[in-house]
């Protein structure tokens, strides 16, 4: 161990400078204070601003190293997939049957037949899927898929509008705004970078006005604003298409930055008028939809239009939703036709990156396309570590991707969208699908769990050949392993987490402890296993050191690696306030838009030429089939959000004793929507629709809105003997469907609730 | 008489238990009954007006403590040098030996214990060998909204004024608790 990296408090407790890098919107600093080989306490940042101070996921994380139930050493399956029974074998053995089955497999089917299921459940840059991807291209590819369930809608519309991803300001900027508009945004819970709900707080208290939409009263809504308007869910678009009529009728736009600066508006305009389908957008028709007052909408409207400069910060849950991207692109439409783009103060929406860290390694070279020729092939071969996946190689882009833009929108043809997967395994090429899947390596990635249809997910992942899995813990997931491999944390090997949405620093993860019982590292296992597929193991032979050397080089603004492992991060010095587009406006001529038309594209060309149902050029309000309007809606009342709450990260740090005692898990219910079903507070309820059944115990709450109730994601599937979810996994009763570009419907499901049992009456004492 | 105590800003505090869980960390306690570090979440009106505050409450090291004065075996002790209110382990007599007088006596839940029988007390000891070496305690330096703040009453008191009111506390002078909020009131 470096020596420089550890801080010696006592003679025998050494601190490591460490961090966390859990998929949740931080990264953030970690001191391991390390007694015996053991973790005894963590402390956070204390150093110099801005801090970046861990929230309670981080603070509790040394119980999750040392939980009871971590995997401690490989196993095969005894029992049927998903009953969960193992048997204990050796590392070589377990290797030697992963190697022979991909071996096998490969040779009968092909490689595109061999799935890789990567996951967030790690976010370094060199564990956790890094390792796999290299090792399987290497191996001669693998079938990929595309869309993130967090963001896919909002990346998708901020590809349309912008043709960029990096649409944010740096933090600061919030200071210059006079108002703040935080629309289905709860950075309370869900931090967006670290210091983001100090920042807001903070522009609180200078006197910046600040309201929350949202159909639950968050801690942001509650705290963090001094409005909340409750909307009833999945009707935003509505909402912002009202605003939008406001502002051009009352002629708040600024016209001046949409003539230079924009394509489109007309097309805009004539939808929000009601000049194409005879329906004005008017504040009293979207009041109709959205249960948002008509005089609050106006309100609304005119403060944002009037009030320049004003930040409208649109989060991605309501993109969570089977047409996500038509809210996300109809946000940015608001932000544009009031000209508070590329300014101090203002604020663009879409995909809200604002430094570049993320991006600086990503090739912008225009991807071939055609077949590979003979003398490349050979190339290829010779290559110790292929750069990209050989089954993507030259393979025409998707029919429904903005293939014509530069990054962001992955448009590679033979992936599958990650939540018609169990639809691919099922059905294969007879269904339309590019592959015919026989096997699934799983890594970083509690897959049944956290995408939709869970009940659809246990049949897909029982039709398939073969399943190996890397886990720290028994997930329902891992239970339908065939050969199951213990992965160490991250507290037990070294790394660098990049920050989550991209603000100007880094997290070196230096290596607390050993690894616990027999768990390996992603790396390590990647390395053995590749001897065994008979491949070069290239990259993954060096030291973890130098492979995050190699990582971090192209990255100039580490200006010293050495600091970066000393310190535990790397606090990037930028200049000035980033504000994204701040060159587009001052100098448009030199500076185009990275779109096709070089301008914001309120009506999307590209989308136009794509011509896909439910994705029109501009943005417009549209119901689906599980929308609130919906005949389902008959049988199935209530709208159900799978939002994020303050302690869980997804499904990763559900098992942490002091987390779970946080916030007990239960169904959020207005007292409109109980009284009406006799459900009390603590009753156990079931809330079910034709996909599933989850049982939990209701909290009849004021803060959900009439006719919504919450589950909030990443507790753990756990079925009884009737197939009744009382773990209470919100996605046992999501839809396994997409948006056609690409957002995943985890907002949009209908559902019943209905009495299971009474409350136990507590006996007195 | 120096005396040292909290600062808590109501109106920045969403409610995360980040406090609580560094709390528990550093203090090695586990999940369960036994809290130091507790937060009461406060919830008024009817759909839509709503409002929602949180309250940090550890422990007030009161001027007048009266878990100092129900303790039957005077193992609760008031510190000369900084008002800090420490436990001796040794000379508590545990929960239902002795039927938590502490417990009662406080009106803030300070004393605190945890799930084995005849639990010896424990709560909030203000991080005093932190302090000692001249460091922050370890829910100030965990809060990520900067809503803590432990020192000297003085020092709080030109920081942060004198209020004594929050959305949730009770107040009690005769016992003179060591607190000054920022309230959401």
């Amino acid at each position: 161990m470096n020596k420089d990296n550890i801080e010696v408090e006592k003679s025998d407790i050494k601190i490591i400078n460490t961090g966390c890098c859990h998929d949740c919107g931080g990264r953030c600093t970690l001191k391991a204070h390390v007694k015996d080989g053991k973790i005894i306490r963590f402390e956070t940042d204390n150093g110099e601003d801005p801090q970046l101070r861990a929230c309670l996921r981080g603070r509790a994380y040394r119980q999750k190293v040392y939980h009871p139930d971590r995997l401690k050493y490989p196993m095969r399956r005894i029992g049927e997939r998903g009953e969960g029974r193992f048997e204990r074998i050796s590392w070589d053995e377990a290797l030697d049957i992963v190697a022979n089955k991909m071996k096998e497999i490969k040779e009968k089917y092909g490689n595109s037949s061999i799935l890789f299921v990567p996951g967030a459940g790690n976010q370094g840059m060199l564990h956790g899927v890094t390792p796999v991807g290299l090792m399987l291209n290497q191996f001669g590819g693998y079938t990929r898929m595309w869309g993130a369930p967090s963001y896919e809608g909002a990346l998708f519309a901020s590809m349309a509008t912008y043709g960029t991803m990096m649409t944010g300001s740096t933090r600061e900027d919030l200071f210059n705004s006079k108002l703040i508009i935080m629309w289905g945004w709860n950075p309370a819970n869900t931090i967006w970078d670290p210091g983001t709900p100090l920042m807001l707080a903070k522009a609180r208290e200078k006197g910046i006005k600040i309201i929350n939409i949202d159909p639950i009263f968050t801690d942001s809504a509650a705290v963090l604003a001094g409005q909340w308007i409750p909307i009833r869910p999945g009707t935003d678009t509505a909402m912002l298409s009202a605003m939008a009529y406001v502002i051009i009728t009352e002629n708040l736009q600024d016209q001046n930055f949409i003539d230079k600066y924009t394509v489109g508006y007309d097309k805009y305009k004539a939808y929000i008028m009601g000049q194409a389908d005879g329906i004005p957008k008017t504040p009293q028709w979207a009041e109709e939809i959205t249960k948002v007052p008509a005089e609050t909408i106006i309100n609304l409207a005119r403060e944002y239009a009037t009030n320049k400069p004003a930040a409208l910060m649109a989060g991605w849950g309501p993109a969570r939703t089977a047409l996500g991207e038509q809210y996300s692109r109809a946000a940015n439409v608001l932000c544009t036709i009031t000209g508070n783009i590329g300014i101090n103060g203002g604020y663009a929406s879409g995909f809200m990156r604002a430094y570049y860290s993320r991006e600086s390694v990503r090739s912008t070279s225009k991807k071939k396309t055609g077949p590979i020729k003979q003398e490349e092939k050979k190339e290829i071969e010779k290559k110790p570590t292929p750069r990209g996946n050989p089954i993507d190689f030259r393979a025409p882009p998707r029919k429904d991707a903005l293939h014509k833009l530069r990054g962001g929108t992955n448009p590679a043809s033979t992936r599958i969208h990650f939540n018609e997967y169990y639809d691919a395994i099922l059905q294969g090429r007879k269904g339309g699908y590019p592959a015919d899947l026989k096997m699934a390596y799983i890594a970083a990635e509690n897959r049944l769990n956290q995408y939709s249809n869970v009940n659809k997910g246990i049949k897909a992942l029982k039709s398939l050949e073969f399943i190996v899995i890397h886990e720290q813990f028994m997930t329902p997931t891992a239970k339908f392993a065939d050969i199951l491999l213990p992965v160490n944390t991250f507290m037990e090997r070294n790394d660098i987490a990049v920050p989550w949405l991209g603000s100007p620093y880094y997290i070196y993860l230096n290596k607390a402890i050993d690894s616990l019982y027999e768990s390996k590292s992603d790396l390590e296992i990647c390395k053995e296993l590749s001897k065994k597929l008979g491949i070069e193991p290239g990259l993954l032979n060096l030291p973890e050191d130098q492979i995050l050397r190699i990582f971090t080089s192209p990255r100039k603004d580490i200006k010293s690696y050495d600091e970066m492992k000393r310190d535990g991060f790397y606090k990037v010095k930028v200049d000035e306030t980033f504000v994204a587009f701040k060159e587009q406006i001052a100098d448009p001529e030199n500076n185009p838009f990275p779109t096709l038309s070089g301008k914001i594209e309120i009506y999307c060309e590209h989308i136009a030429e794509l011509d896909i149902p439910n994705m029109p050029p501009i943005p417009k309000y549209l119901s689906h089939e599980e929308h609130y309007d919906a005949p389902l809606a008959k049988k199935y009342p209530l709208q159900l959000l799978t939002t994020h709450n303050k302690r869980r990260t997804h499904s990763s740090i559900s098992m942490i004793p002091w987390l779970e005692e946080v916030e007990p898990h239960m169904v959020w219910i207005n007292p409109v929507d109980a009284e009406l079903r006799r459900i009390e507070h603590g009753d156990l309820v079931d809330i079910f629709n034709d996909r599933g059944r989850v049982r939990i115990p209701a909290n009849v709450t004021e803060r959900v809105i009439p006719g919504a109730v919450v589950v909030y994601q990443g507790a753990w599937y756990n079925p009884n003997e009737e197939g009744v979810d009382v773990g209470g996994c919100g996605n046992v009763l999501t839809k396994d469907s997409r948006s056609p570009g690409g957002a995943f419907p985890m907002n949009s499901a209908l559902v019943q609730v209905e009495l299971y049992s009474k409350k136990e009456s507590e006996g007195s004492s | 008489m120096k005396q040292i105590g909290f600062y808590f800003d109501q109106t920045r505090c969403t409610g995360c238990y980040t406090c609580s869980v560094a709390c528990k960390d550093w203090n090695d306690i586990d999940a369960g009954p036994e809290n130091w570090m507790r937060i009461i979440t406060i919830e008024k009106g009817k759909f839509p007006d709503l409002s929602l505050a949180y309250l940090a409450v550890a422990c007030n090291h009161c001027a007048d403590p009266s878990c100092v004065k129900a303790c039957p075996t005077n193992a609760i002790i008031k510190r000369e040098s900084d008002g800090i209110v420490v436990v001796d382990q040794e000379l508590c007599l545990g929960k239902e030996e002795c039927g938590a007088k502490c417990l009662k006596a406080c009106p803030w839940d300070a004393p605190q214990f945890n799930s084995e029988s005849n639990a010896k007390m424990r709560k909030c000891d203000l991080c005093v060998e932190r302090l000692e070496k001249g460091q922050q305690t370890i829910c100030v330096e965990a809060c990520p909204m900067y809503a803590l703040d432990v020192g000297t009453m003085e020092q709080l008191r030109q920081k942060y004024g004198s209020n004594t009111q929050a959305i949730g506390f009770q107040n009690n002078k005769k016992i003179k608790p060591s607190i000054i909020y920022k309230s959401k009131l």
